[in-house]
């Protein structure tokens, strides 16, 4: 019977119907049963398998529907959407990315961490004494992880800030976060934690999830593991978003939204309201059974899932500690996907050329593209 | 490097209909059409068992979405709204050759859009993935259509039970019996090969 219940709680974890309760009862019934390890595994594996897809059947077959659509006088130009997409590279996703853009973020369980020469060598914490407040940052090409007064961990991303204060005094629980952390805070119903961001204002009472809030980026991201956070928008207030677990909240960063959307709008004719691609909520993307884009970076693992080479230059000059900069601006739109773990600049930079055909000089800490 | 699938969900489906009923986006609808088409003729197929006919259903439907774009809006959730008209069409088109003109699961002839894999595809799998999928063809036909629409159509619970005609406990229950004789199958299948 109690195998059973196993087997229920692993399709509702698959299916994304299980509560973090069921989550957590599925985890300890794994570890202490009998249940043959190899078997879930390669249960997870096939379900998160997808199906390729075969894009030539696929190109025939719309080609056949669009005929279809012809006959019956409906009409739909598929001449001018090829060329359409042919002018913008990459995959059928192209132009609501393009739109949206998202870069990808967030988070995941915390596997092992390795702190890069994590010491004090590489973060500074000042305790100003005079209001408690303390203050943890991290500079480009360095990680750290740290614990707050209340025992919950948070990793810190390279060319970040967190402040919070000496004792959590007070009825919450508040950090100021300026780029990107995991955290896994510590249950306290009685004492919710919140995070300050510019952009954003997130309340949670005990949970896993990324915070991904450069202001460089086009994009603020909250990445849900586990439990279940609130998301206030400050430019917004009265607007609150419940995530739940594999899902991210992707705020676009104003500026840079408009102007990818002016873009496109002048392609498309249409117009230029942007209310309701602001903000948008998506499930995290995983690379394998389990494995998501977004935490994959507490494990040392710069990943990028379909994302602006833009974005992805962001990503790696903080990283490697470098400056990207585009002679060619053709590059910044192409998407790219990709993982890398113990690649140097040099060697990741070649992976990269080598499936999108740029050409690439690296003169000290200066990267130039073209 | 690593490419990954491109995930299938939800909200890119909502991303897509916004754009095809605000900006009359054609690339939109095309993703569409990529995303959901053969997910749509699978399920058709498997209540007309007949590929052209499930085709024509398919098509017809998703052919709707381009034609009543403005009103895509009123549309909370796309692709259960589409599941539904795929089986209503397919009950319809059913009833115009005189068969049987009521919905029922045993009746259900399940496919598996990875059934359609090329050669090369199949050459790559595993010893252990075709053990998986002869163990899944073998499920009943309650418990294979479930986990079809669970897994390879990514639907919710509440929505497979909508769609046909079930309780969310009966989904739950089923799912959790096709997870159950998979793994049996995977097991005996790397205890055989322990053996050898």
């Amino acid at each position: 019977m109690c195998n059973d219940r196993i087997w229920t709680l692993l399709a509702r974890k698959l299916s994304g119907e299980a509560t973090p309760t069921e989550l957590t009862e599925l985890d300890i019934l794994l570890s202490s049963s009998h249940i043959h390890q190899q078997s879930i595994k390669n249960i997870v594996h096939t379900w998160n398998s997808a199906h390729p897809q075969d894009e030539e059947f696929m190109e025939a077959t719309y080609l056949a529907h669009i005929e279809r659509m012809k006959d019956k006088g409906i009409s739909i130009d598929a001449e001018a959407n090829e060329s359409y997409n042919e002018e913008r590279k990459p995959k059928i996703f192209f132009s609501i990315k393009n739109l949206i853009v998202f870069s990808s973020l967030a988070i995941l369980i915390i596997g092992t961490w390795y702190l890069v020469n994590a010491s004090q060598t590489t973060t500074t914490e000042n305790n100003v004494q005079a209001n408690s407040l303390r203050e943890v940052t991290t500079k480009k090409g360095n990680r750290t992880k740290i614990q707050l007064p209340d025992g919950s961990n948070v990793w810190l991303n390279a060319g970040s800030k967190i402040n919070y204060s000496k004792n959590f005094e007070g009825k919450e629980r508040v950090v100021f976060l300026n780029g990107e952390a995991f955290f896994d805070v510590v249950k306290n119903p009685q004492k919710p934690f919140i995070i300050h961001t510019s952009k954003i204002d997130i309340k949670v009472l005990g949970t896993q999830f990324n915070v991904k809030a450069y202001e460089e980026d086009n994009t603020t991201e909250t990445s849900l593991i586990r439990g279940s956070v609130e998301i206030f928008l400050k430019n917004d207030p009265g607007k609150k978003f419940l995530l739940r677990p594999n899902e991210k909240l992707v705020l676009n960063n104003d500026k840079t939204i408009r102007n990818e959307i002016a873009k496109k709008q002048i392609r498309n004719k249409a117009l230029t309201e942007t209310s309701k691609l602001h903000v948008a909520i998506k499930s995290l993307s995983y690379f394998n059974d389990i494995e998501n884009v977004e935490s994959s970076w507490t494990r040392n693992i710069l990943s990028f899932d379909d994302e602006p080479f833009s974005e992805v230059a962001k990503k790696m000059e903080r990283w490697y500690n470098v400056n990207i900069f585009f002679k060619n601006e053709k590059w910044q739109n192409r998407y790219l996907s990709g993982s890398f773990e113990n690649e140097t600049l040099d060697q990741a930079l070649a992976a990269l050329k080598f499936t999108t055909g740029f050409k690439f000089n690296i003169e000290g800490d200066n990267v130039s593209i073209y | 490097m690593i490419a990954y699938p491109e995930n299938n969900n939800d909200n890119t489906i909502q991303e897509l209909q916004y754009q095809i009923c605000r900006y009359e986006d054609q690339s939109a609808y095309k993703s569409l059409f990529f995303l959901l088409f053969p997910s749509l003729q699978n399920f058709a197929y498997s209540i007309i068992r007949s590929r052209t006919l499930a085709e024509e259903v398919a098509s017809d439907v998703l052919l709707e979405v381009w034609v009543r774009r403005q009103k895509l809006k009123e549309i909370s959730n796309l692709k259960m709204y589409l599941f539904v008209s795929v089986k209503n069409a397919s009950m319809a088109k059913l009833k115009q050759e005189n068969k049987h003109s009521r919905f029922s699961i045993e009746d259900l002839e399940v496919e598996f859009i990875s059934d359609y894999s090329s050669p090369e595809q199949v050459a790559e799998l595993h010893q252990l993935e075709i053990e998986v999928a002869r163990a899944v063809k073998e499920l009943p036909p309650s418990c294979k259509i479930i986990y079809k629409l669970a897994k390879e159509d990514r639907l919710k619970y509440k929505e497979i039970a909508e769609l046909l005609n079930l309780s969310v406990k009966t989904i739950d229950h089923q799912l959790s019996i096709a997870l159950k004789r998979i793994a049996q199958a995977i097991k005996k299948h790397t205890s055989k090969k322990n053996q050898r």
